[in-house]
């Protein structure tokens, strides 16, 4: 069953501006249900009331409101629970709810027995006292009530409650904890998280799709969805990650604490994990897959296209301490002969990262480092130019078996944004990139309790 | 038969990756409170409260070994899950009493290292700030995670007890007697002494500690089978730590009538009967476990509270992302320092109340658990098996009745 709604965009027009009355009421310090066309109110208020029958007798007692999923959380049902018939849940057209002096009374006119779309959301169940993601906040958080609102077309879930206002308000003292402060001339804090600007996690977790459910968390950039990820259980973050699409899941993976990226690698099916580790460069990957079980390393390892592992093995060889362990294998070499517009149809082709683009390595036909063109160089020399001609032949390298601790004075000695990382023989084995340096620099010794 | 070696050496590999939780946990159990407990039960009952190790060591291997099986499973800490299926009025009572009964926990640990280094003639105005100190640095600075492996190396030094009661020449033939013979007194100090060793041994915070260090592990279900070895071992080491404290003393001082209240008495009164080599190791192991639960207990405490109402917490936040994680952790050290540094400060008074918040607040605890693991929507297929819910059952009930009656007994008078 689908929510039943007025179609798109009619709706939109519609909703927009009630929203935003919502929302000025929401915020706003009035009492509740002072406004008599609109009323808000609390989850925790009316979760275990009494629920009468329309001559005024006990029916039963309200356990959960249902919502449907979507931008636009229309209440469609309820769980009542009944003395003999036990948990039933039931269509919200049949139920109206009311408040007088600060008592809310719900009442079932009639019961009509409903069957819910697949993706509803359970307020208690799935919301109340569990964590969400706040969209704008970036941060995960744990609901201490839900906000409805009760307007002409129906009643909606509009806003979660993750302040310390709304904790109180669940322990039974919240009133006494205001007028305690108000002596001291200050308010509690209260903090409302907008439907809109949340993500809720609602089992099976398996269903879980970004492109429609999680869509919300697709705005964020990789490295705050790696954040989010950290804060949440390994399955809740699994899930997200079967959910992402490679190319995005590769990037989080990136930006993601080693303790993570291994039990995430760990409990991932292996093809993924190799799919993602192909898209991710070598040198990240070879760094990854050395925090692994070697066994499970080896895995992974023989699942990838072998070009990619080959490189990655290679990167693996290297100890911890050794500028190789560092590098990257993703940069940019020419041949001496090229000429520059040979050399800038490449890079068209190629299309670098901006990392990468700024140094251009001359290689000669046995792969040994000769020289280096630099991006200013290549754009204002005329097209028939040859590298040889621009080329600088004094170069800075480092060996890839060269402690790390030594390339941070040939960097800042000399300004440069990235590094050639040669062997023994000179040929060239790849890039240091200054930002790879600084992370490793600056890499936290983390750690959750 | 090569098929067979390898795969017992792939299993003893794993083994030795999983190995930590269980054992970790174990030792921190072994702490400033445990040890002054164990101390006072072997000087005042001899050998005669030993045989209650072995119950101790049952209910311990079945509760962690939940524990751990919630996290592996869930991978949510316990603290959440109590969030997320008991409601917010239980987690308020559960988290504000563990709360007050883990700065009164962390008190004793401070109480600890005053009593260890007078032991060596250093006074406790100067121990105790300069452990405080170091300790709270420890933690926010970030370095605990490689200080962690130290302490557990340190905490082998917890098996010098086993040498401080080598030393005593106890009757080895009345001490495996008194594991299989129980003889229970029926009064209030003998009950009182007992239902302290059980809940020293079985303190709350340790059912949060076991949990979020089998996530923070990142253990897999796969693998489930050697955690519980990890969890068997990591009890049995506490419980044979505590036996030979208890035989330390009571084949010392409980044999010479010497009355202690501390478990730096203890250190000392062993000297004109053992040696004063053994009890410089006496005094040595005090420290050293106190200083490791110092540094643990304040941060878990502040960690579980936070995450169960949701404030950030972790000590990789930094202070403006986490306030209250970390005022909180201030508060919690600044409070116990303060009492320990008042003279005269009624540190008996305060390992009973600790204990007392701690028997009523386990059964709590427990309830949750049991509740929590024999959830189907949470655990899955991994529920309690029959027997777990025995024994945990059993436990809770065994556990209110003794609180009662003990609480009735004090009222009597």
């Amino acid at each position: 069953m689908q929510c039943q709604n007025l179609d798109g965009s009619d709706r939109n027009h519609k909703l927009l501006p009630l929203l935003s009355r919502l929302k000025a009421f929401l915020f706003s310090d009035k009492p509740e249900g002072s406004v008599t066309n609109m009323t808000s109110f609390y989850l925790s208020r009316i979760l275990n009331r009494r629920v009468l029958n329309s001559d005024g007798q006990a029916f039963g007692v309200l356990k959960d409101l249902i919502v449907c999923n979507g931008e636009h959380p229309e209440l469609i049902a309820c769980i009542v629970k009944q003395k003999d018939n036990g948990l039933r849940i039931l269509d919200w057209k049949g139920f109206s709810i009311d408040k007088e002096n600060n008592k809310y009374t719900i009442e079932c006119s009639r019961t009509e027995d409903i069957a819910l779309p697949e993706d509803a959301v359970y307020l208690k169940k799935h919301i109340l006292d569990k964590q969400i993601v706040d969209i704008d906040g970036v941060k995960v958080v744990r609901v201490n009530d839900v906000r409805l609102a009760a307007v002409s077309s129906g009643i909606f879930a509009v806003a979660v409650d993750v302040g310390l206002e709304g904790l109180l308000r669940r322990l039974g003292f919240a009133k006494p904890a205001k007028s305690v402060m108000q002596i001291f001339g200050k308010g509690i804090s209260s903090k409302f998280i907008l439907w809109s600007n949340l993500e809720a996690f609602v089992p099976p977790l398996q269903n879980l799709k970004l492109s429609t459910k999680l869509s919300k968390l697709n705005t964020l950039h990789p490295s705050e969805l790696a954040d989010i990820i950290e804060e949440l259980d390994i399955n809740t973050r699994t899930a997200i990650f079967e959910a992402l699409d490679n190319e995005r899941a590769a990037d989080v993976l990136e930006e993601l604490e080693s303790d993570v990226q291994v039990s995430l690698l760990n409990k991932m099916d292996t093809g993924k994990a190799a799919d993602l580790l192909e898209k991710m460069p070598a040198d990240e990957a070879a760094d990854i897959l050395d925090d692994l079980q070697e066994d499970r390393a080896e895995e992974i390892l023989d699942e990838m296209e072998k070009e990619a592992s080959e490189e990655v093995r290679e990167l693996m060889e290297y100890e911890d301490d050794e500028v190789g362990s560092l590098m990257t294998t993703d940069y940019i070499s020419f041949k001496e002969s090229a000429t520059v517009e040979d050399t800038i149809n490449e890079l068209r082709r190629l299309k670098p990262e901006s990392d990468t683009i700024y140094y251009l390595y001359v290689l000669d036909n046995d792969e040994r480092l000769t020289a280096t063109v630099s991006l200013r160089d290549l754009i204002v020399s005329q097209p028939e130019t040859q590298l040889s001609e621009i080329m600088k032949k004094k170069i800075i390298y480092v060996l890839d078996t060269d402690p790390i601790n030594s390339l941070m004075e040939i960097i800042s000695k000399y300004s440069l944004l990235a590094i050639p990382v040669v062997n023994e023989e000179r040929k060239m084995q790849g890039v240091v990139i200054i930002d790879d340096l600084v992370y490793e620099l600056l890499r936290p010794k983390r750690r959750k309790m | 038969m090569a098929a067979k070696k390898t795969t017992f050496i792939r299993n003893l590999l794993i083994f030795l990756a999983i190995l930590g939780p269980g054992i970790i946990t174990g030792s921190v159990d072994n702490d400033a409170g445990g040890i002054t407990t164990y101390s006072i039960a072997g000087a005042q009952y001899g050998y005669k409260l030993l045989w209650a190790l072995i119950p101790a060591f049952v209910v311990l291997v079945v509760i962690q070994e939940m524990n751990a099986r919630m996290g592996v499973v869930t991978g949510k800490g316990l603290a959440d899950l109590i969030r997320e299926n008991a409601g917010v009025k239980i987690t308020f009572f559960i988290f504000m009493a563990l709360l007050a009964a883990d700065i009164l926990n962390t008190t004793t640990e401070f109480g600890g290292i005053a009593g260890s280094t007078q032991v060596f003639g250093v006074s406790k105005y100067i121990s105790v700030p300069i452990a405080a100190v170091f300790v709270w640095v420890l933690v926010v600075k970030g370095t605990y995670q490689s200080v962690e492996k130290v302490f557990l190396f340190f905490s082998v030094i917890l098996l010098s007890y086993v040498v401080s009661a080598v030393m005593a020449k106890p009757d080895w033939k009345v001490v495996g007697m008194a594991f299989v013979r129980p003889e229970i007194d029926l009064n209030f100090d003998y009950m009182a002494t007992f239902i302290a060793m059980i809940g020293t041994t079985i303190a709350p915070w340790m059912q949060f500690y076991m949990q979020s260090s089998v996530i923070e592990k990142g253990l897999k279900l796969e693998d489930y089978r050697y955690t519980r070895w990890d969890v068997t071992i990591g009890a049995f080491v506490t419980v044979l730590v505590a036996s030979f404290i208890i035989i330390a003393c009571a084949s010392t001082l409980h044999v010479n009538n010497v009355v202690i209240n501390e478990a730096q008495d203890a250190a000392m009164s062993l000297k004109p009967f053992a040696g004063a080599l053994s009890s410089y190791v006496f005094a040595g192991g005090l420290f050293v476990a106190s200083i490791f639960s110092a540094t643990i207990l304040p941060v878990a405490t502040a960690f579980y509270v936070c995450e169960a109402f949701g404030f950030e917490a972790g000590i990789d936040k930094k202070l403006k992302e986490a306030p209250q994680f970390y005022t909180l952790y201030t508060v919690i050290i600044a409070i116990s320092v303060i009492i320990i540094l008042i003279p005269n400060s009624p540190l008996i008074a305060i390992t009973f109340w600790s204990q007392a918040l701690n028997g009523v607040l386990l059964p709590v605890v427990l309830i949750s658990m049991m509740l929590i693991v024999n959830n189907k929507e949470v655990m899955g297929q991994y529920t309690n098996k029959p027997l777990n819910n025995i024994v945990g059952w059993v436990t809770v009930v065994v556990l209110i009745g003794l609180s009662t009656i003990l609480l009735v007994l004090s009222f009597i008078g």
